[in-house]
C-alpha cells in the first residue's frame, strides 16, 4: 500500500515521495525505512515522519534498544575486563566502555569505577556486526555531564517514553522542575536515573514521568499540578 | 484462478487486540477472534548460546504451549508452520548473531486456532518494533459436506467439514505466504478457497492498521 508523510504506516508499505524527492536531491532514511530495488518499504508499525531537509523515520513504539551512534544511554557496569568494563545497556550484548575513556584517566590514574555502577554514557560505535562501544568524554576530552550516576534511582520503560519527555516542546520536566528539585538522567535506550531530596519525591517523579506515557501536553500539565498538591500534604 | 470474488460479502469472526498485554516482555499482544484466544510474546533481539548463533541473520525460535500444557506433536507441527511464516516476514538480516523467541498461549480454542496464533503473533511483533518485509494475515476456510466453501468455520462446522484450509498472505501484494490443509478437495474448491480467504485478508489487514492508529497519535 501507499503511504504518504503523517500517515500510519505498516510494514510492506512503500512511499513513493521519498524515491520521487531521492531522484532529484540526497535524502536521509531514518530507522523503519529500508531501500529495495523498486522503492522504500516501511519495516516499522508506526507513523511516517519527514523533517526538511529531507530526512525521513518511522516513529514506532518499542521497548527493546538497539544501539545506535551517538546516542547517550545508561548502562549499569556489569564486568571489570582487562582495559575496558562490559556495560548492560539493554541491547542483545554488552557494550564495551574503555578504562582510558573518562576525563583525566591515564593508564596509571584509573578511574573509580566498581560492578554494579551506573553510568551515563554516549555511543561512539554502533553496528550490527560489532560489540558497541561506549565513551564517558566528548571529542575535547571533557567529561560533560556524563559519567558515573551516584545515588538516585534507575527504572525503565519505553523508547518511545524517552524521547517524548525529552522533546522540548514536551510540558512534563517544564511542570515538574517548578514544583520541587531533582536532577534526571534519560538514557535513550529506555533508562531514566532520577534523583530528588526525599523518597517521597523520588516515588513521585517516578510516576509521574511513567504516567505520563499515553497522555496529552494537558494532561500532562493537570497531573504534574495534581501530584505536586498530593505532595504538598495538601491532599491525603 | 480468476474466480471473480466481492469482498463486501465477507464476514469474519469479530477480533479484539490488546497491546502489551505482558509488561516485561518486549513486545506482547492477546487477539480473540469469535471465541478463540490467543497471547503472544516477542523477545528480542537476544543475547543466545554460541552454537546457535548465525552470522548472517537472528536465530528464531517459536515456542507453541496448549491450554493442557502437556507438549505433543501437533503443537510441533504448529510450531514449524508459524516459524516458517515469521521467518520470511522478520528482516532477521538486521540482527545477526542474535536470537528472537516468540511464545504462543493457547487460552481458548473454539475453532480456528491456528489462523488467531499466526494473526497474534504478527501483532506481537508489530508491537515489539523488530523490522519486518511485511505483515502477514491467515485465513481459514472449511469445504462442507457439499462442497461449499464456510470462512472461519465454527467449531462444529469444522469437525463436520469434508476439508480445513488454511491461508496466510502477505500485505505487499497478497501472495500466498503459508498453505496448509487437511482433508479432501477438488482443484477448483481449492482455488475458490483461495481467492475467497485472500479477499477477506484485507479486513485482517485493515484491522491491524486501526489498531496501530489508535495508539500512534498519543505516543
Amino acid at each position: 500500500m501507499k503511504a504518504s508523510v503523517g500517515d500510519v504506516v505498516l510494514p510492506g508499505d512503500y512511499c513513493e515521495e521519498i524515491s520521487a524527492v531521492g531522484e532529484k536531491a540526497k535524502v536521509i532514511i531514518g530507522p523503519g525505512l529500508q531501500k529495495e530495488i523498486d522503492h522504500v518499504y516501511v519495516t516499522k508499525a508506526g507513523i511516517l515522519k519527514k523533517r526538511n531537509p529531507n530526512t525521513y523515520w518511522v516513529d514506532n513504539y518499542q521497548k527493546r534498544y538497539i544501539p545506535a551512534r551517538g546516542e547517550n544511554v545508561i548502562g549499569v557496569v556489569v564486568q571489570k575486563a582487562g582495559d575496558i568494563f562490559r556495560v548492560d545497556v539493554g541491547s542483545s550484548i554488552t557494550a564495551a566502555l574503555s578504562y582510558l575513556s573518562f576525563e583525566g584517566a591515564t593508564k596509571k590514574n584509573k578511574p573509580d569505577v566498581q560492578i554494579g555502577d551506573v553510568v551515563y554514557a554516549k555511543m561512539l560505535v554502533a553496528s550490527k556486526d560489532m560489540e558497541p562501544e561506549l565513551v564517558c568524554v566528548d571529542s575535547h576530552g571533557k567529561k560533560g555531564r556524563m559519567g558515573v550516576l551516584s545515588d538516585g534511582f534507575v527504572f525503565k520503560c519505553s523508547l518511545n517514553l524517552i524521547r517524548k519527555i525529552l522533546n522540548p516542546n514536551c510540558p512534563l520536566l517544564e511542570s515538574l522542575k517548578n514544583e520541587w528539585p531533582f536532577e534526571l538522567a534519560a538514557g535513550m535506550n529506555g533508562r531514566i536515573w532520577i534523583k530528588a531530596n526525599t523518597m517521597r519525591e523520588t516515588i513521585a517523579l517516578g510516576n509521574a514521568i511513567l504516567g505520563a506515557e499515553y497522555l496529552s501536553d494537558e494532561e500532562i500539565k493537570s497531573m504534574c499540578t495534581n501530584i505536586a498538591t498530593i505532595l504538598a500534604g495538601h491532599v491525603s | 484462478m480468476g474466480v471473480e470474488v466481492d469482498t463486501k460479502e465477507f464476514k469474519l469472526k469479530p477480533m479484539k487486540c490488546e497491546f502489551n498485554f505482558l509488561s516485561k516482555s518486549d513486545g506482547s499482544a492477546i487477539l480473540s477472534q469469535g471465541e478463540t484466544v490467543t497471547l503472544v510474546s516477542v523477545n528480542g533481539p537476544l543475547d543466545i548460546k554460541m552454537q546457535s548463533q548465525s552470522i548472517e541473520k537472528s536465530t528464531l525460535e517459536v515456542l507453541f504451549c496448549t491450554k493442557g500444557g502437556k507438549p505433543s506433536v501437533a503443537d510441533r507441527y504448529k510450531e514449524s508452520i508459524i516459524k516458517q511464516t515469521c521467518e520470511t516476514a522478520i528482516l532477521g538480516s538486521l540482527y545477526p548473531r542474535s536470537g528472537i523467541t516468540v511464545t504462543i498461549q493457547e487460552l481458548e480454542d473454539y475453532g480456528g486456532l491456528l489462523s488467531c496464533a499466526l494473526n497474534c503473533t504478527c501483532l506481537a511483533l508489530l508491537n515489539s518494533g523488530l523490522a519486518m518485509r511485511f505483515v502477514f494475515a491467515a485465513v481459514s476456510c472449511a469445504v462442507d459436506e457439499l462442497g461449499n466453501i464456510v470462512l472461519e468455520p465454527t467449531q462444529e462446522q469444522a469437525t463436520s467439514a469434508r476439508a480445513l484450509l488454511n491461508f496466510v498472505f502477505e500485505s505487499r501484494n497478497k501472495n500466498l505466504l503459508t498453505g496448509f490443509s487437511e482433508g479432501s478437495y477438488s482443484e477448483s474448491a481449492y482455488e475458490e478457497a483461495l481467492e475467497r480467504c485472500r479477499a477477506a485478508s484485507d479486513l485482517v489487514f485493515t484491522f491491524y492498521r486501526d489498531i496501530i492508529s489508535k495508539y500512534s497519535n498519543v505516543i
